[in-house]
């Protein structure tokens, strides 16, 4: 029985977003990232093609943190030490692009400092964000912004309450921003109203809907994230990101990640379901959106570049 | 353990009491018989009732809505400040209600509905009546003579009294020497032989003579009446008042919980009846009549108040499953509610459909005929709550949104009521950012009301001054953009400009406020549409009623995105839509069965229920609307403000 | 398609022109025919509800609600378990009902099947407040296409069996062999797997004879739905599908592709779909694929706990209602390192005011514990307006989480917008100390710096 295929007919498009500068675009990245250019829902192959493959992104610190998994501190060992050396263990790792994630203790100097160590030790595009506290965002990424001078780098936590500061110091340094909102299809909608208003192209924004870790509000993240996509297929020209997670950041933050004592026995294997944890967060993510996941462990870099590998070949 | 508390008032005036340990000191000031206005009901939230401790010892609960400055002062809320020693406190001038009621102004605006009759559209009736006076040989009691009397002259084959007025009947027979006038209802108007009676005056009429009724619409803040002569159907004064029950609980949920504690029930019925009774009083005064006079009334009002009227518990309005004790009201007479009509006179309270959708709603749907048109029709009615009522002939969904009151001036830094001295409206030049302001009663503003409020933010939106999220812009190059600990604040009047010498300013949390007002009443129409599978473009009529309709200015309305961005000439402004509704009843008996059928008919959909009301809610939560596409011409007026 | 409630209501007395004389009479326990038909559509009453809808109406309206993916029941002894019944492509359409059975797989050649079996079934794990355990188990013949031993079958069926009751999946490409497992079932309802195009008329007769439903495999869709046809042809009803497809991309495709047909009423293709996870590269990245897109059943190749919880998170997660309000679990939360003098602030457990609350705290770096307040996941005013958020509750919440024990300063600050409660609180706490704190979360960190610090 012939079975006629349905295909869904969009005619909106997520806009093609680029970040990294190569030397011929006046930075000194490798290689450009291009994410987004979607006209079908995630892996609709049969539609039409999915544009660009996923960018695999690892989160670096510019200190060494404190309150990292200790599984996390085993694989990374002395590289998290300072992050130029981090940054090398990340691309041999298989990153595709950095993030380098700014401390509550750096000073607009330090920042500045580490975000030059970094883009000296790897040429991968770079996303550098602040700690997430309002000014101190401000104070830190406008400093690393105007030092990082058309590197095109991603600038985050760029949020409603602090989007004019951080928006306006992209503008001028040609660098992009990364729009984080909590969780809402209308709360991402409105900042990215908010930030074009401004005037920046919106070829320079990628969206952060931010999303939960499975078992902490994973399912919020990922209708949002639904939601989202099928606004911007449908014409919504303010959803029309390509959109960024931080899996690993949640995910290991959960207490199944975290800590391997004091747990129930149900739960299994530590490290095996550390990375499960990371690794089934963010295939989910990845099929209801995600064109960036940011990730912290080796082993899941591994398995969703494997995933992402078959899902591109269909 | 007792202590000496010195009350000062503004006159000077110095009362002294005694309480115990823990009372609050608006309690304490109560006793004294110090009046101090609590908008709020005493819940420490709206910031009115604050005092000066001049000395003695009272702790503070809550200092919210208090600068630091001021707590340095030694001011304190009454509500929240508990006496722990002796004190002395002064009471600063209270706030006072003092708004011009300005119905009078439109009475001539409401007609008779056409072909009005009182022999076809009227159940009650008035006969003169002439007996023969009693006699050692004509032993006939007074109500039998009466009734026999009404028998033989108009063919009234049974009729009804209550006791009340056989207990008068024989003094006004003899008073009439044996000719009286009676006013009676019939049972139905197909029965024209059934009758009960309603008072018995002591002289003959004439036919033109007017026969008083009242339609009356009971608000959470304001109470309207209308006076209306049943011979010719005209409405003969329109007065308003404001709610008594104010001083108790500003909303409904406020008065809810006030009712429920020891005397409060009582307490607010005594406050509203003589809120009505004074209404009753101005308006026959007006027609150099007296309220005794008054044979029928129709009233309409939100459930709450008609259940607080009646003193029926009301705390299941408040909690959830929100159940009424009861949406079709029984028949009443005047003098078991304490009203100073006819004592006879039938209290009739229309019939509601849900805690949050009540009489006034039916009524108002009833007025702007709604339920008898194939036109989708939208109609809100915005007080404290917004009701919202959408369909036509063949359905009627209705929802109740909390709006809140930042629209009648609460919750709002420098709100106020719509009473002199309120900026009622604001124009904000583009390129200086200074306002033009006009305030009620011409003088130096006190505050800003509801309308004043929508046209400032539409300004302030316009104008850059707020982004599209609410955030004030500080960089603009003008003194009145300012920082505050919490967030931006626009100075709309300055201190040496205002009656209070203060500046009048809108901060970031006043903004914030406003735009939940507005987001719930939005996103209150388009769940409602979208339950039904409709968009808001499917509305083809607007109906806007309450107060709230005759006051503010649409096109602002719609650039903050209260109101859909729709062709003017869809939308009507019926006013007070409620007692209205109350006056058709009134004259029309088929109109109040009418009432009834709405009330059955209506379907209500509680909003709460789900999360898509939060979806649409927080899509509404933006300037004008997360979804521009639905607001074309705000986004026309902001190009074209833009390219000036 | 469905209909709407509004198309529904022009079906029922209240939407009849000119009025039906029963319109809206209540006797269905709900206030109005337009009510009723919103109920309706949202399939939370039974039309037989209606005395009064014509005969017309019931036909029109039966042929719309029939589920456009038929509900398949598999039962063990001591439990059952659903797929099917599905009516949307996205959660966020409405929800997602039927979770997908989560089955561990058996080769009839394994040793010590019983014990296995009995490890994985014995398997509980609790995830916020609910136990979650394996659905049941396949049990797969030797090879799956040559001829295995029936009997060699049937004993690992019945080892199974011994170790385990809950329902059962079996796997085999001959009739004869499944026939001799299930015969090991008396009374049972496990699926059979499967008919393709070489055995279908064996596997469908079977089926029949058991009452069973049968797992249809093939490829591509053409294949499924001819099958499904012609095994309907055999008076069959109940059937999963299997596409077939052990790579990532391919399988997205499919199952999304029988989901869109089948809810547009594609009736070959609307039945649940089987995942065989265990035969993807990577297992559990397989199963999350499954769960999240359309999956009604899973099979994994074995009992892994620390897969295995996970994957049972994330299918409670995907299946949550999403329409209803999102609750946080009330509790006392740490934030930013609590010292026993840090303050006690309170709210209610509606996830977006606990989250505006704790991110503005969490943002000011000061320390503080936050007590959530079972209010039935209702913001502060709403949940005080409607009586769930009480000093009483307060109190409550306070003593049962032993709060006290925590502090060495007794002192709770109540959002803003309940100082009300603030007198009724100090007599159910008499030994704390009551403060109003600002009425919006991002006042706090503000009032926690001037006011709170003395």
């Amino acid at each position: 029985m012939p079975v006629e295929i349905p295909k869904d007919k969009w005619t909106g498009k997520v806009r093609e977003v680029s970040f990294g500068a190569t030397a011929a675009d006046g930075g000194t990245r490798s290689k450009s990232i291009v994410v987004g250019g979607d006209t079908t829902l995630p892996y609709m192959q049969f539609e039409a093609p999915t544009p660009h493959t996923p960018v695999i992104a690892v989160e670096i610190k510019s200190r060494r943190p404190e309150d990292w998994s200790t599984l996390l501190e085993e694989t990374w060992g002395d590289a998290m030490n300072d992050p130029a050396s981090w940054a090398k263990a990340a691309e041999a790792a298989g990153a595709d692009a950095l993030v380098l994630w700014l401390t509550l203790a750096d000073t607009p100097e330090d920042a500045v400092k580490a975000t030059k160590a970094v883009l000296a030790a790897s040429a991968l595009p770079l996303m550098v964000f602040g700690p997430g506290q309002v000014e101190k965002d401000n104070e830190l990424l406008v400093a690393v912004s105007e030092a990082a001078k058309g590197e095109k780098l991603v600038l985050g936590i760029c949020e409603d309450k602090n989007y004019r500061t951080i928006v306006a110091t992209a503008m001028a340094n040609g660098h992009l921003v990364s729009a984080r909102t909590p969780m809402d299809v209308n709360l991402a909608k409105q900042l990215n109203i908010l930030i074009t208003d401004m005037g920046l192209p919106a070829n320079r924004i990628i969206m952060d809907p931010t999303t939960g870790a499975l078992g902490y509000g994973i399912e919020y993240g990922y209708s949002v994230m639904e939601r989202l996509r099928l606004a911007s297929l449908q014409g919504d020209g303010m959803t029309q990101f390509p959109m960024m997670v931080t899996v690993g950041f949640e995910a290991w933050k959960a207490k199944e990640s975290k800590v391997g004592t004091g747990v129930p026995e149900a739960w299994g294997d530590w490290k095996a379901r550390a990375i499960h944890w990371e690794t089934l967060t963010t295939t989910a993510l990845l099929e209801s959106g995600a064109s960036i996941v940011v990730l912290r462990h080796p082993e899941s870099m591994k398995r969703i570049r494997a995933a992402i590998n078959e899902l591109m070949a269909a | 353990m007792n202590h000496t508390i010195t009350f000062t008032t503004s006159d000077g005036k110095t009362v002294t009491a005694s309480a115990l340990t823990g009372t609050l000191v608006s309690d304490a000031a109560q006793q004294a018989g110090i009046e101090i206005t609590q908008p709020c009901g005493g819940q420490g939230r709206c910031g009115r009732c604050a005092i000066q401790i001049t000395g003695g010892n009272v702790r503070r609960r809550s200092t919210l809505r208090l600068s630091q400055e001021a707590v340095e002062q030694g001011y304190a809320l009454a509500c929240q400040s508990v006496i722990e020693g002796d004190a002395s406190i002064l009471v600063p001038e209270q706030e006072k209600i003092e708004r011009n009621l300005t119905t009078d102004r439109v009475a001539a605006e409401v007609s008779v509905p056409s072909g009005y009759d009182i022999n076809w559209s009227q159940t009650v009736r008035r006969v003169n009546v002439r007996m023969n006076e009693p006699s050692m040989d004509d032993q006939t009691d007074d109500w039998a003579r009466l009734q026999t009397a009404l028998r033989v002259q108009h063919k009234l084959e049974t009729v009804e009294a209550s006791i009340s007025l056989l207990r008068r009947l024989g003094q006004v027979l003899r008073d009439g020497n044996w000719e009286v006038n009676v006013i009676y209802e019939l049972k139905n108007l197909d029965n024209h032989s059934a009758a009960h009676i309603i008072d018995v005056r002591p002289s003959i009429c004439d036919e033109d003579e007017p026969i008083y009724a009242a339609a009356i619409d009971i608000g959470t803040t304001t109470v309207s009446l209308w006076l209306v002569d049943l011979v010719t159907g005209q409405v003969k004064a329109q007065v308003a008042e404001y709610n008594d029950q104010i001083v108790r609980g500003e909303d409904v949920i406020s008065r809810i919980i006030y009712a429920s504690k020891h005397g409060g029930s009582d307490d607010l019925q005594h406050r509203v009846v003589g809120t009505i009774n004074k209404l009753g009083e101005t308006a026959c005064k007006r027609l150099k009549t007296r309220p005794d006079q008054i044979v029928k009334a129709i009233i309409a009002g939100n459930s709450t108040m008609i259940h607080l009227l009646l003193g029926i518990p009301a705390a299941s309005i408040r909690l959830a499953p929100f159940i009424t004790a009861v949406n079709h009201p029984p028949l009443m007479a005047a003098r078991e509610m304490g009203l100073h009509f006819c004592p006879d006179a039938v209290v009739d309270c229309l019939p509601g459909v849900a805690s949050y959708v009540g009489a006034d709603i039916t009524a108002g749907v009833l007025s702007n005929g709604m339920d008898d048109t194939d036109e989708i029709t939208l109609f809100i009615d915005v007080g404290t709550n917004g009701e919202i009522v959408l369909g036509n002939r063949d359905w009627l969904m209705t929802c109740a949104c909390s709006a809140g009151p930042a629209f009648e001036g609460a919750g709002v830094k420098d709100g106020m009521r719509a009473t002199t001295g309120a900026i009622e409206e604001v124009w904000i030049n583009g390129d200086t950012y200074e306002p033009s302001i006009r305030v009620i009663g011409g003088s130096k503003p006190r505050g800003v009301c509801g309308s004043g409020l929508i046209s400032l933010i539409a300004e302030m939106f316009l104008t850059g001054i707020l982004d599209k999220a609410g955030n004030v812009n500080l960089s603009l190059p003008t003194k009145r953009v300012r920082a505050t600990d919490q967030g931006g604040e626009y100075v709309i009047a300055w201190a040496d400009e205002t009656s209070h010498g203060h500046d009048i300013a809108i901060t970031r949390v006043d903004v914030d406020n406003l735009l939940r007002a507005k987001a719930a009443i939005y996103a209150g129409f388009t769940i409602l549409a979208e339950q039904v599978g409709m968009t808001l473009a499917d509305v083809e009529t607007m109906v806007i009623g309450g107060s709230f309709g005759k006051y503010v200015n649409v096109e602002k309305a719609m650039q903050i995105g209260l109101l859909p961005d729709m062709p003017w000439d869809k939308f009507k402004f019926l006013g007070n839509t409620s007692v209205k509704g109350a006056y058709f009843a009134l004259v029309d008996t088929r109109q109040r069965e009418r009432i009834s059928e709405i009330a059955s008919r209506m379907t209500y959909l509680e909003l709460s229920a789900d999360n898509t009301f939060y979806d649409a809610f927080t899509s509404a939560l933006f300037l004008p609307h997360t979804d521009m596409d639905k607001f074309p011409t705000v986004a026309e007026a902001l190009l074209s403000k833009e390219k000036r | 398609m469905a209909l709407t409630g509004i198309e529904i209501f022009k079906l029922l007395p209240g939407g009849q022109r000119p009025p039906h004389p029963k319109a809206n009479c209540k006797e269905c326990g709900i206030p109005t025919c337009m009510a009723f038909a919103m109920k309706l559509a949202a399939k939370q009453v039974e039309l037989a509800a209606c005395p009064y809808v014509s005969e017309e109406s019931k036909t029109k309206l039966a042929e719309s609600s029939a589920p456009p993916i038929r509900l398949i029941t598999l039962k063990g002894p001591g439990s059952s378990i659903k797929a099917g019944n599905e009516v949307c492509l996205f959660r966020h359409e409405k929800t997602f009902y039927n979770k997908p059975g989560l089955f561990v797989r058996v080769k009839a050649s394994q040793a010590n099947i019983a014990a296995e079996v009995a490890k994985a079934d014995a398997y509980k794990v609790n995830y916020v407040g609910m136990d979650f355990t394996v659905d049941g188990f396949a049990v797969e013949a030797d090879t799956l296409s040559g001829t295995s031993d029936p009997t060699k079958f049937a004993d690992a069926v019945k080892a199974v069996r011994s170790a385990t009751k809950r329902p059962l999946i079996l796997v085999a490409k001959d009739a004869k062999v499944l026939e001799a497992g299930a015969a090991a079932l008396p009374g049972e309802t496990p699926l059979l797997y499967g008919a393709d195009s070489a055995n279908w008329e064996a596997m469908g007769d079977l089926a029949k004879k058991l009452n069973a439903p049968l797992a249809v495999c093939a490829d591509n869709l053409d294949t499924l739905a001819d099958l499904t046809d012609k095994l309907k042809g055999k008076g069959l009803e109940d059937f999963v599908i299997d596409p077939s497809s052990t790579k990532l991309g391919a399988s997205i495709a499919k199952y999304t592709q029988i989901r869109r047909l089948a809810l547009k009423n594609f009736r070959a293709l609307g039945f649940p779909v089987i995942s065989f996870a265990c035969n993807a590269a990577d297992e559990g990245i397989a199963a999350a694929q499954a769960i999240a897109k359309y999956a009604g059943f899973v099979v994994l190749d074995k009992f892994v706990p620390e897969l295995l919880y996970g994957l049972l998170v994330l299918r409670e997660n995907i299946y949550t209602d999403p329409q209803k309000p999102i609750q946080v679990t009330p509790g006392i939360y740490e934030i930013n390192n609590p010292k026993p003098e840090s303050p006690v602030l309170i709210t209610t457990n509606f996830s977006i005011t606990y989250f505006a609350v704790a991110n503005e705290v969490e943002g000011s770096g000061l320390p503080a514990w936050l007590l959530v307040c079972d209010a039935e996941g209702m913001s502060v005013l709403t949940a005080w307006a409607a009586g769930k958020f009480d000093s009483e509750r307060i109190a409550k919440a306070i003593k049962g989480f032993n709060v006290a024990s925590k502090v060495s300063r007794k002192r709770v600050v109540l959002p803003g917008h309940v100082a009300v409660l603030s007198g009724e609180l100090e007599a159910e706490l008499p030994d704390w100390e009551i403060r109003v704190g600002p009425r919006e979360a991002v006042d706090l960190p503000g009032y926690m710096k001037t006011a709170l610090n003395n």
